[in-house]
């Protein structure tokens, strides 16, 4: 005890003094400031601290974007709050909320447009779902050959429990009216310049009235943190990134497809089942990105690990897909026979799924660990990496390398 | 235990109250690498987005960056004059690309006097306006600041030649060498006689 409690003291002083020293000025900040390098050309990145987060990898200052650092993955099947990755497209980010008069718009092709509060969106029946949200660039920077965009390892991806209220409910209040075709959400990040395009994203009427597509005021118990998109974001269990708008302020009924900058050509991927095309090419067809494929990881070792050779230790991991669950996740090493691992607890079908299995490396030498998952629409990870001209969709089985000695 | 808690709250940029959250995002320090043009991709850039976009970009041939600079043109609607688009892809080629040996075609117009067409050529009016804050104070709020200040037009020039250190904001201003004298007077001058309306 006397141990543990004057570690934490000390913890608890060089916190304090870091904390100081940022509080007096910025120019201690280079001091404090470390720095990690993803496994690619260029990867060179800052662990940052921001507002209401742990430090961070920093990929981009403004707008920001920073990734998890990959050993928050280890920790448990929920990604904490201040460990989550931050996505912005456009640099105009609201750092002053006031909650009380913070309204959300429901208008267009409706009977009665609405203007709720946050205290009016309280009194709705409550929907809690854990789900898995997945940035359509994660992984981008081992793409092959490169492509261009954030550069990111495997980090635009948490997996949390978010609380609030179905849109179904908040549609049917609001009667959509007969011919609407597609919902749109804007949320108060803003661009610069006037002219650049503002970050709105579409959903179809039916998927908007799924009863899962939901707006969320609590993530992990919380409210949202700022750059997650406090107060309230939308919430698309099973599909990328990009339509999971912040700040949400502004749901639209429309009669048209939207076809604004962001949803073509941007977040676009080849209309194919592979959703791919011979590296370097361009694809003749596109469509809007839509749901996770299938993805594991072990998160217990990383690439240049040692381990003692002819000990068991146990492999620990994740695996998620965009939302008909994982049926099985297998193991191999040096590209032998795969070996079944066992599940971690069910958090329902859009969660991250853990899973452990004991290995022992036999003698001393380099060992290959790969790890792929299936899921319960027996879809399973390709051997081999597909690629497409945004670096979307990553889902190949992945690698780490270690050593035994 | 609050005693804890309050200041390093604050430290790193969070403050709560009942009904408003407010955060402070922090001091950048990215920057552009030095070389020619660099200056009109800090004037032309910057506005909206920091120099870490283009530095942890792959390596890659002109090819690409021709691309970018088409796509910030073309789909972002960044305001880059015509005559300034092939000067911007010559220095990422070389700067961040594979292309170095990219020719540098920067030549900015000395006989430019009138501050408003040199205010927008420069790029200044991306990030000022001259009545309202944007990412770099309002014009009238600078005016203002020096109004009694014998040494105003020293200090203007002086932001304009070697850069802010940001305490207008987060985003310091960059450094623009690339003017000559006459034409630094004359934006400093019109900077120094915005009167708020």
């Amino acid at each position: 005890m006397p141990n543990s409690s004057d570690s934490s003291a000390q913890s608890r002083r060089a916190f304090l003094r870091n904390a100081a020293i940022a509080a007096a000025g910025l120019t201690a900040a280079p001091l404090l400031a470390q720095s990690v390098k993803l496994p690619f050309a260029n990867g060179d990145r800052e662990l940052v601290r921001y507002p209401q987060k742990r430090p961070l990898i920093r990929l981009t200052t403004r707008p920001p974007q920073l990734e998890t650092p990959f050993s928050v993955f280890n920790e448990g099947a929920i990604t904490p709050n201040d460990a989550f990755f931050v996505r912005y497209h456009l640099a105009g980010v609201p750092t002053s909320i006031n909650s009380d008069t913070y309204r959300v718009e429901i208008k267009g092709s409706v009977n009665s447009p609405l203007s709720l509060s946050l205290h009016d969106l309280r009194k709705f029946e409550a929907k809690e779902v854990v789900a898995v949200l997945q940035c359509s660039g994660n992984s981008r920077g081992f793409v092959t050959p490169r492509v261009g965009g954030g550069q990111l390892g495997n980090g635009a991806m948490g997996n949390a429990h978010w609380k609030g209220v179905p849109l179904k409910a908040i549609l049917a209040k609001a009667g959509i009216k007969a011919g609407a075709k597609q919902v749109t959400f804007d949320g108060l990040d803003k661009p610069v310049v006037e002219k650049t395009p503002d970050f709105v994203k579409a959903l179809d009427v039916d998927q908007a009235n799924d009863g899962e597509v939901m707006l969320a005021y609590e993530m992990n118990g919380q409210e949202l943190p700022v750059l997650n998109g406090f107060p309230l974001r939308l919430i698309v269990p099973g599909y990328f990134g990009t339509y999971w708008v912040k700040h949400v302020n502004d749901i639209t009924v429309i009669d048209e497809v939207l076809n604004n900058f962001w949803m073509n050509p941007a977040y676009r991927i080849p209309d194919n089942d592979c959703a791919c095309v011979e590296p370097g090419t361009t694809p003749k067809t596109t469509v809007p990105i839509k749901r996770y494929n299938v993805r594991s990881f072990i998160t217990s070792l990383q690439d240049g690990a040692e381990v003692k050779a002819g000990r068991a230790i146990e492999l620990k991991g994740i695996a998620f897909d965009g939302g008909s669950g994982i049926r099985e996740v297998v193991v191999s090493s040096n590209n032998g026979k795969w070996t079944p691992t066992k599940l971690g607890k069910d958090l329902g079908k859009y969660s991250f799924r853990e899973w452990h299995a004991r290995w022992t490396p036999s003698k001393p030498g380099d060992y290959i660990l790969k790890v792929c998952a299936t899921n319960n629409a027996n879809q399973m990870q390709p051997e081999t990496a597909s690629w497409n001209p945004s670096g979307y969709m990553r889902s190949v089985i992945e690698t780490v390398k270690i050593k035994a000695v | 235990m609050k005693r804890i808690l309050i200041p390093a709250m604050l430290a790193i940029g969070f403050v709560a109250t009942a009904k408003v959250v407010t955060i402070q995002l922090p001091v950048e320090t990215a920057s552009y690498k030095a070389g020619a043009g660099v200056e009109l991709a800090n004037s032309q850039c910057l506005a909206c987005h920091s120099a870490d976009y283009a530095s942890m970009q792959p390596p890659k041939p002109r090819d690409f960056w021709t691309a970018e600079v088409a796509k910030m043109k073309g789909k972002y609607a960044a305001p880059i004059p015509d005559d300034q688009t092939n000067a911007l892809i010559a220095y990422f080629s070389r700067s961040y690309g594979t292309d170095t040996n990219a020719a540098s075609t920067v030549a900015f117009d000395s006989t430019i006097l009138d501050p408003q067409t040199l205010a927008t050529k420069m790029g200044c009016l991306n990030c000022h306006n001259v009545d309202k804050k944007v990412i770099g104070p309002a014009y009238q709020d600078v005016a203002a600041k020096y109004a009694h200040d014998a040494n105003a037009m020293q200090r203007v020039r002086e932001q304009i030649t070697r850069g802010g250190s940001g305490k207008w904001g987060t985003v310091p201003m960059p450094a623009y060498t690339i003017m000559t004298d006459a034409q630094v007077d004359s934006l400093a001058n019109w900077v120094l006689s915005q009167k708020a309306k």
